[in-house]
């Protein structure tokens, strides 16, 4: 039968001879002679790690150099700046209703004083008209024949509806 | 002819960075080979990332002074190769196989049947840390190191001191699951 107790100091155990492993692995001695290939190694790598060798009067080490080179990265940044503000002119906003541009008037004449023209409205085609019967009038006379006449239409003149052609009719055969 | 004081100056602060690298190397290089040694788990490999740390050491010799703590700033660095090399390399690491390891670990004093069954037990505790996920497994492996405080492993890692310490309960009681379920298989 096995308690817990058995199970905990059997973990701990295990866990000690695993860490006992770690820790034989972490403290292996180096191999012989480790510092001197190290050093060899050091000493042929090449001095400069840099793709160009600056002289050392232009390196960023020197403090004239930096402060030279934050004044040419300002004066870019700043000449940049105008130089956009300048080229951009301001207030060039859109329009939406173009304006004609005005015409001088002749030497003389009169000017148009601003005003515009504007087309006409091109009007629709006219549907027409189907002939209606009119009713006879009282005052007519008997026995005349019938007359085809235009009807009236509300809210035009007699003189607007003479100007109204007449529908066509077919052609009789 | 007269020397530019400047071109003076800059020679004596090189030879100077040269000779604390030369110092470094004799100081650190054991440190970094075992650090290196127990994550890459191959001698030349480790000596290789050894190597590779101190070129970047050269590479930055002149900022050498503004380093606090050079021992702890030098594992991270080879800490940072080893785990790209790790990343890069998928293959198995060369000491998973047992007699490799025999050959690898101390064994003074032991017949050959207790090299190998040491051998084995090693090898059966690095299979389970390979299965540990990654944060916990770099906190467990850093901290086998006893030169290495809870403080400067979180340094290493760049992580809080308070992480490193949950990451390693973690770590433990996978670690004691994973033997345990091993142990229950045989």
């Amino acid at each position: 039968m096995k308690y817990q107790g058995q199970d905990d100091l059997s973990n701990d155990s295990q866990l000690g001879s695993a860490e006992a492993t770690l820790r034989l692995i972490a403290s292996l001695p180096a191999p012989a002679g480790l510092e001197e290939r190290v050093q060899a190694g050091l000493r042929a790598a090449p001095r400069s790690g840099r793709v160009l060798a600056w002289p050392a009067a232009l390196s960023l080490d020197s403090n004239w150099m930096r402060a030279a080179a934050a004044a040419a990265i300002v004066f870019v940044v700043a000449g940049g700046g105008w130089g956009v503000y300048a080229h951009v002119q301001p207030g060039q906003s859109a329009r939406g209703v173009a304006v004609p541009p005005h015409v001088a008037a002749p030497a003389g004449g009169f000017s148009n004083s601003g005003a515009m023209r504007t087309p006409n409205t091109l009007n629709g085609p006219l549907a027409p008209h189907p002939a209606t019967a009119r009713p006879p009038a009282k005052a007519s006379v008997k026995g005349t024949a019938r007359t085809t006449q235009t009807p009236l239409r509300p809210g035009k003149s007699g003189v607007a509806n003479k100007a109204v052609p007449p529908p066509i009719a077919p052609a009789a055969k | 002819m007269e020397i530019p004081n400047s071109a003076m100056s800059d020679q004596a602060r090189q030879c100077a960075a040269e000779e604390e690298l030369a110092a470094l190397v004799g100081q650190y290089a054991g440190t970094l080979y075992r650090v290196a040694f127990s994550v890459l788990r191959n001698p030349s490999d480790a000596e290789d990332a050894v190597q590779e740390a101190f070129l970047r050491v050269l590479r930055h010799r002149d900022s050498l002074g503004e380093v606090r703590d050079q021992r702890v700033w030098l594992i991270r660095i080879v800490w940072n190769i080893v785990l790209d090399r790790k990343r890069r390399s998928k293959t198995r690491p060369e000491t998973d196989d047992v007699t490799e390891l025999a050959r690898v670990l101390p064994a003074q004093g032991l017949s050959a049947e207790q090299i190998a069954s040491a051998a084995q037990h090693h090898a059966h505790v690095l299979a389970c840390v390979d299965r540990l996920p990654a944060k916990e497994r770099q906190v467990l492996m850093l901290s086998a190191f006893e030169e290495l405080s809870s403080v400067e492993i979180a340094s290493v890692l760049g992580i809080t001191e308070s992480s490193v310490r949950s990451r390693l309960f973690r770590a433990r009681n996978l670690m004691a699951g994973l033997l345990n379920h091993a142990r229950s298989l045989r």
